[in-house]
């Protein structure tokens, strides 16, 4: 009899080893893809219980509030579509995006850094008080970028270039955050794509916008000054091919600032092919080309500019030939780049060649009042010698004033810019501006693209960038 | 240490535990320390505590383990259900006052479970009549018709009827076990026994299985076809019962499939519970979600999201069926093991009791009851993590239910009265053997 007892609690025993297995394959194995379940509203419900931090502008106005209602909390949007983008979505339905993403520890409590009170909250199994985000966009420069923008395709990203702080990030078009998972279908489906955050996520050919980056580099490299003459016939043959000017302009003789004022292709095919590949790549890599810009937005949202080959991108070491470098002298070819990296490019020149790290987040105050997080400007690179960018600030200077950039002009306030009006293929062109102001003491630095435009840079890019500026250098305080 | 003393010590450690588990669950909820989680954890204690002085006075050699697990699995329980629905809460608290009387009256009024033996078939009698009562008078929860009310009480006679039919079968077993061993006839190659001795066992069990499929009780009839064929095949150690028991499980499983539509759910639920997400498959799956989310350490006890903001359990029934869903999420993987392993520790004390004893229906009685015990815990654990189809019956000591824990309580005491009266035979006192004498 015992034997057969025994044998019985054998099979018990296997029972339970069972039990024990399939608990395991649940808790371990299979955790993670019951947790992504489509049909697993448990994570929905319990996003809804969690009081999310505030994320405020610059003047502490809201940008992202919150509701509570049946126990449950939701985001309320009292500026509307403000720096949408950016801002992101935390919808339990479609995941979160932007800095609801990117800072959701901080925005839910949970961030280590948050101090000891979050951690006693997680033992005591009291719901972590969520932080409040300070961003260093400041509303009404904003405002003015989205407004200019409406109706249009494009971005366009403000920077201060002391600071690397982000003033305005603006992309259109844009979408209203309430509600956002009623319109979702509409927004995902939306030729306009509203939900795509330009200013960071898009890449463009940046056209003759690029030539700073390759004045710069030249200036540097001690391969020209603004001085310098070159003679232009309206093409430049190399390699077997040939660069042309926009619109077929034949200039003669020019110096480099006049053709980076008048925007003359031949002279920077041939500043470029003196200057090299290697040269040239370099620079841009002084620049921020090939390194995604640090800023607090998932890394999947912040683009890496560079040379692409379709979406591939092509590594700095990339061959090329002397045509090749010469098209992409004048930011054609394979160059790619994004709002956000052609402002910086701006910001480089503006604060004496030395590029900040871009940044967005100015503070965090966790539920309890201390600071937990404070921006500190940081270095990021010297893109140029302070002599090559004094220089490249004086070219600059002329294009508004003489050159293509005319319609970016502020009274009374010396603007430094340069036009882009690249091609993209297409019957239409990426319009581009990037500029800086006061250029004797720059306190912001602009980059504006428009997408799909009979117009040029100078013609449709440029007056948005002087309203923006206008409205940016009349704030009081910018971060 | 003596076997008292060491039961003592490990109640002391169960007690500990269950005062981190209130101080815990009490933190959750009100999202602070309160005398009161302590004052729960006393009153636990002390109920467990007054267990012991019984067994200490009546049952001195019992087996030291049982009592100090099973203290363990229902202060976890209370503590889970306290942190799911407090009220519920307060009346398990009851309902386990209630089952330390009824501990204590078994022990006290039985004294020795060999004269258990002598009232079999009324035993037996008395399961058959309880779980036909329920089918007469009883109202239907969920497809199943397990209740029995009266008197503002909800009564689940099965889990009384279970112990009944165990106790029947292991003296019926243990008087014929040697004429049910040898075949006389043979049909299809299939031994088959006199049917003098035979056909009571039958009737029995088609009776009991007869009236689960009128009560829908799924879960209850292949407990007790477990339990029959458990102990059948301990009594006689012929495989063959086994087998004809597996063919009749296997034929009784399929009819059941195709007849009542309320298994033909869950067994379709069970194969793809994902294309009935929102309506049949969606209790089972939120168990899987819930269970998922604990991963390896747990979110905490008191502190998982077993609520909706409505205070609605995530998963329905979770108290009750669907407890150790709630435990496997707040304890995690390392918890729930360890729950596991304290229900196979309980299995492997009755078996164990059950191998020392020294008479056949000692033997029998502790395994069928063991037996029972385990797998009653598996198709539990084992529904509610969709290792098998779900079958709606309790976690013994664990889920909410009073009929569970006062059940589970009795079964508790024949185990320590049959290890008590083992260990006396072997190597007990004089005196001891004197007193088990005259109480025989």
């Amino acid at each position: 009899m015992n034997k057969a007892i025994v044998r019985v609690f054998i099979v018990c025993a296997l029972l339970f080893l069972a039990l024990i297995g399939n608990l395991t394959y649940l808790q371990v194995v299979a955790a993670h893809s019951l947790g992504n379940k489509p049909q697993n509203h448990l994570a929905v419900a319990q996003q809804l219980r969690v009081k999310r931090g505030l994320i405020r502008a610059f003047d502490g106005s809201v940008i992202a509030g919150v509701r509570q209602k049946a126990g449950n909390y939701y985001r309320t949007y009292p500026q509307g579509s403000f720096a949408a983008q950016l801002i992101g979505y935390d919808s339990a339905r479609y995941g979160r995006s932007g800095l609801e993403q990117s800072l959701n520890d901080y925005l839910t409590g949970r961030a280590a850094s948050l101090g000891v009170g979050s951690i006693l909250d997680g033992l005591i199994g009291r719901q972590p008080k969520g932080a409040d985000v300070t961003l260093s966009l400041v509303p009404a420069v904003q405002r003015v970028a989205q407004h200019e923008l409406a109706g249009q395709h494009g971005a366009i990203v403000v920077i201060d270039p002391g600071t690397g702080a982000l003033i305005a990030s603006a992309s259109a078009p844009t979408f209203s955050p309430a509600n956002l998972d009623a319109q979702w279908a509409t927004l995902v489906n939306s030729s306009g794509s509203p939900l795509l955050d330009r200013a960071d996520q898009g890449l463009y050919p940046p056209g003759s916008s690029f030539k700073i980056v390759t004045a710069g580099a030249a200036l540097d490299a001690g391969v020209v000054t603004p001085q310098s003459v070159y003679t232009d016939t309206g093409t430049y043959v190399v390699n077997g091919g040939k660069v042309v000017n926009f619109g077929g302009e034949i200039h003669g003789q020019n110096t480099l600032t006049q053709a980076l004022t008048f925007s003359i292709n031949t002279t920077f095919a041939k500043v470029g092919v003196q200057l090299g590949r290697q040269r040239l790549v370099a620079a841009m890599q002084r620049f921020g080309f090939w390194q995604r810009p640090p800023l607090e937005l998932p890394p999947g949202q912040v683009a890496v500019s560079g040379r692409y080959r379709g979406s591939t991108e092509l590594s700095p070491a990339a061959p090329m030939n002397p045509l090749d470098v010469a098209w992409a002298s004048c930011g054609q070819e394979q160059d790619l780049a994004s709002p956000l990296q052609m402002a910086l490019v701006a910001a480089a020149v503006a604060n004496d060649g030395k590029l900040m790290k871009p940044y967005v987040v100015q503070q965090v105050t966790a539920a309890g009042g201390h600071v937990a997080r404070r921006a500190q400007p940081v270095e990021w690179m010297q893109a140029l010698t302070p002599q090559a960018a004094a220089q490249l600030n004086q070219m600059m200077q002329q294009v508004v004033q003489v050159g293509t950039g005319t319609a970016a002009a502020l009274s009374g306030i010396r603007v430094a810019g340069k036009t882009g009006t690249a091609e993209t293929g297409r019957p239409t062109n990426q319009a581009w501006f990037i500029a800086f102001a006061p250029a004797d003491a720059p306190r912001v630095a602009v980059a504006v693209t428009i997408e799909n435009t009979p117009g040029t840079g100078g013609e449709v890019a440029a007056p948005l960038a002087a309203a923006v500026l206008r409205t940016a250098l009349a704030q009081s305080s910018l971060p | 240490m003596s076997r008292r003393n060491r039961e003592l010590l490990l109640l002391l450690m169960a007690g500990a535990i269950a005062t981190i588990a209130y101080v815990s669950v009490y933190a959750g909820r009100f999202h602070q320390i309160s005398r009161w989680s302590i004052i729960y954890a006393g009153i636990f204690a002390a109920i467990f505590g007054l267990l012991h002085v019984v067994v200490r006075l009546r049952l001195p050699q019992a087996d030291p383990y049982p009592l100090p697990l099973a203290a363990l699995l229902s202060s976890l329980g209370l503590a889970e259900v306290y942190r799911i629905d407090p009220p519920l809460a307060l009346l398990q608290g009851r309902w386990l006052v209630v089952g330390a009387v009824v501990f204590g009256f078994t022990v006290l009024v039985v004294r020795d479970h060999v004269h258990l033996d002598r009232y079999r078939y009324l035993i037996g009698a008395v399961g058959l009549l309880l779980l036909l009562v329920t089918i007469v008078a009883g109202t239907e929860v969920n497809g199943a018709k397990l209740w029995l009310r009266f008197a503002g009480f909800s009564f689940q006679p099965s889990e009384f009827a279970k112990i009944a039919i165990v106790i029947f079968l292991a003296g019926y077993l243990n008087d014929n076990k040697e004429m049910l061993s040898v075949p006389t006839t043979h049909v299809l190659g299939v031994p088959i026994p006199p049917l003098k001795y035979f056909g009571p066992l039958v009737i029995m069990w088609v009776l009991s299985l007869a009236l689960l499929v009128f009560m829908k009780d799924f879960g209850m009839g292949l407990l007790l076809l477990s339990a029959f064929v458990a102990l059948i095949y301990m009594a006689t150690s012929r495989l063959a019962y086994v087998a004809v028991g597996g063919v009749l499980f296997a034929a009784g499983a399929a009819l059941a499939v195709q007849l009542v539509s309320h298994v033909h759910e869950r067994v379709t639920v069970w194969i793809d519970p994902w294309s009935h997400a929102a309506t049949s498959g969606y209790q089972v799956l939120q168990s899987l979600f819930t269970i998922a989310d604990g991963g390896v350490t747990g979110s905490g006890l008191g502190h998982g999201f077993l609520l909706f903001s409505n205070g609605q359990p995530v998963v329905p029934e979770m108290p009750t069926d669907f407890i150790f869903a709630a435990l496997a999420n707040e304890l995690g993987l390392l918890g729930g093991i360890g729950i596991v392993l304290c229900y196979l520790l309980f299995s492997w004390r009755g078996f164990r009791i059950a191998v020392w004893a020294t008479d056949g229906f000692s033997k029998l009685l502790a395994a069928g009851l063991a037996a029972t015990f385990a797998v009653q815990t598996f198709l539990i654990i084992g529904g509610v993590t969709r290792l098998i189809p779900l079958t709606g019956i309790t976690l013994p000591f664990v889920s909410y239910g009073g009929s569970s824990l006062l059940a589970n309580l009795m079964l508790l005491a024949l185990l320590l009265m049959i290890s008590h009266r083992t260990n006396v035979t072997r190597a007990g006192t004089q005196t001891e053997r004197l007193r088990l004498a005259r109480v025989a």
